[in-house]
């Protein structure tokens, strides 16, 4: 029996859970069971979705002290010797998963987005040079597998509820916390462009005049996102940069305004419904993603198209 | 007060091109740039240094010995010194064995705390700098956006943190490693023109296996535990498109599409 277990980031329900899309995909027909590891959690989002929930009540572990965290799972490690441990590449993740990895002496892949079984062995795959290309990672010479994922990829929707058990895990490795939160405050754009079922992208082709997309995203009651180039020259905040090195998004509809589509950027798209693209190039290759192909100036393009929708609005 | 600071060099990889022909990386004529998070790590060190002269400024690099005339212009910024760790043993190690590498040369240097950026533009894994703070056994933060410089004098420091979802401020030990983010202020200044051609030569140090005395399965490729088992270009699946002009034929067809999607 293969024994997975799943960081659970509080901070971050929804794509800690995704992840059992990912055990799913490397065991696929072969037995598994599932072990959410969360700290002081007290809602009921996990039940019927593990097979056993170890939650560990200690008031001293706060959700951010990433050295206590290791000292915990490197204790369950050694009860319960999994097979694969995986983490949500959220902010927390990032930091967790290489800390115990090296502990754990077990080597890791960061940001996995898609799961491949070559020869009888599972590859994970990454992208790598900035989405420029894949690489199918393997672990060598070691039983468990460790990864961190990246959100938004795995989507899981197996409906069927599982019996959910819980552990009581009393560590005995806690030490004196290094760190303390002081104060933390909720970003002022609090929306995340990920949540936005309309995203309006801008590429360097709208560098000139990028405040122009909020008139559009306003009247397609959507967000606006930006490519790394828009980031870069500081126009825009990382906080909304579509791809690689910045998030990747699903909405139902992206409007690409004067954007090239390097494969860093279009590695920020997954499942993304509709896709409008507007370039003075239409053999960009964004617009090889694209529904519709509007060559040619992509702030021109706003005006006209508000114009458009108003005019059928009378 | 002593930092030291990691820095790596990192192909400009805007300028890579792909040759989907022959399913290959063009890498060659690509030049390398210091790693812009770690460029906002080092410009904090010199910030530091420049209130208080007596700060002594480190650079740790692991890289092959072509990269010592882009350290020497870091050294001309003022960096007291530099550390070039370095040897064809070292090749095709993975984040695991270039942690275990780096942090036994970290073991022996006293510091007050360790400065890297958060990102790297190459592998972005984010490991290298989370995975010296274990073995060091101190704390680390990635993202850090601001660091309270007049909270150094104390054997802790306040960093303000961009946690994607909130800015937390936290408080941590020191020594521990703080890794800068790319939304943090700090800019790396130009040479000054007077120091262009200043001779930095005796600034560098250059450590390789024989002090370190790793064995040879330990490093490099023998002893990663990870290893690329291939790589490959993404197909684009080409969808059914229409190509209209921007003129109000294709605004047409624009808002007809959103029209019948609901979209307005």
């Amino acid at each position: 029996m293969n024994r997975s277990l799943i960081y659970f980031d509080e901070e971050d329900f929804e794509n800690s859970i995704d992840l059992l899309e990912v055990v799913n995909q490397i065991y696929k027909d072969s037995e598994y069971e599932t072990y959410a590891i969360c700290f002081n959690h007290n809602d009921g989002v996990i039940d019927g979705k593990f097979d056993y929930l170890i939650n560990i009540q200690n008031e001293e572990i706060k959700n951010y002290d990433v050295q206590n965290i290791t000292n915990c799972i490197e204790e369950l490690h050694h009860i319960y010797d999994f097979d694969s441990i995986l983490i949500p590449a959220t902010y927390l993740g990032r930091m967790l998963a290489p800390r115990l990895s090296m502990r754990l002496k077990v080597g890791l892949v960061a940001d996995v987005t898609a799961i491949e079984h070559n020869n009888g062995v599972v590859e994970m795959v990454r992208p790598a040079f900035s989405g420029k290309i894949f690489a199918g990672i393997v672990n060598k010479n070691c039983k468990t597998i460790m990864m961190s994922v990246r959100p938004n990829v795995f989507v899981y929707t197996t409906a069927s509820l599982k019996k959910t058990e819980k552990i009581n895990f009393k560590p005995t490795t806690v030490k004196p916390s290094k760190i303390s939160l002081l104060k933390t405050k909720e970003k002022e754009n609090i929306k995340d462009i990920r949540e936005s079922e309309v995203l309006i992208s801008g590429g360097g082709g709208v560098i000139g005049d990028f405040e122009h997309l909020y008139l559009l995203a306003h009247e397609l009651n959507g967000m606006v996102s930006a490519s790394r180039s828009i980031v870069d020259s500081g126009i825009a905040s990382r906080s909304i940069q579509v791809g690689q090195s910045g998030k990747t998004v699903s909405p139902k509809l992206y409007i690409a305004l004067g954007i090239y589509g390097s494969l860093q950027h279009i590695e920020g798209l997954k499942n993304v419904e509709n896709i409008i693209s507007v370039n003075i190039n239409k053999d960009a290759p964004i617009c090889s993603l694209a529904d519709i192909v509007v060559e040619g100036d992509a702030i021109e393009f706003i005006d006209k198209l508000l114009e458009k929708i108003n005019k059928n609005r009378i | 007060m002593k930092i030291i600071c990691l820095v790596k060099f990192v192909p400009d990889v805007d300028n890579f091109t792909y040759d989907y022909e022959k399913n290959v990386l063009v890498r060659e004529n690509v030049k390398l740039i210091l790693n812009p998070e770690d460029a906002c790590a080092l410009s904090f060190a010199l910030r530091i240094k420049g209130k208080n002269p007596e700060t002594f400024v480190e650079i740790v690099s692991m890289a092959p010995q072509s990269t010592i005339p882009l350290i020497e212009d870091l050294l001309r910024l003022n960096v007291d010194k530099a550390t070039l760790i370095s040897d064809k043993l070292y090749g095709g190690s993975d984040t695991y064995v270039t942690s275990k590498i780096i942090a036994k040369y970290l073991r022996y240097e006293e510091y007050n705390f360790i400065l890297t950026g958060s990102h790297s533009l190459d592998g972005d894994t984010a490991h290298i700098p989370s995975q010296i703070a274990e073995m060091l056994q101190i704390s680390q933060l990635s993202n850090i956006v601001k660091v309270d410089e007049e909270s150094l004098v104390n054997d802790s420091v306040i960093v303000l943190v961009d946690c994607e979802k909130n800015l937390s401020e936290y408080e941590l030990a020191l020594p521990s490693v703080l890794s800068i983010g790319k939304e943090s202020k700090y800019k790396l200044p130009f040479v000054k023109y007077k120091d262009l051609e200043l001779n930095v030569k005796d600034r560098i140090s250059v450590i390789t296996n024989d002090e370190l005395k790793f064995l040879k399965n330990e490093v490099g490729i023998e002893g990663s535990l990870t290893k690329v088992n291939r790589t490959f270009a993404r197909k684009l699946n080409n969808k059914e498109k229409v190509v209209v002009r921007n003129d109000d034929e294709g605004i047409e067809v624009v808002y007809k599409f959103l029209k019948d999607k609901g979209f307005v």
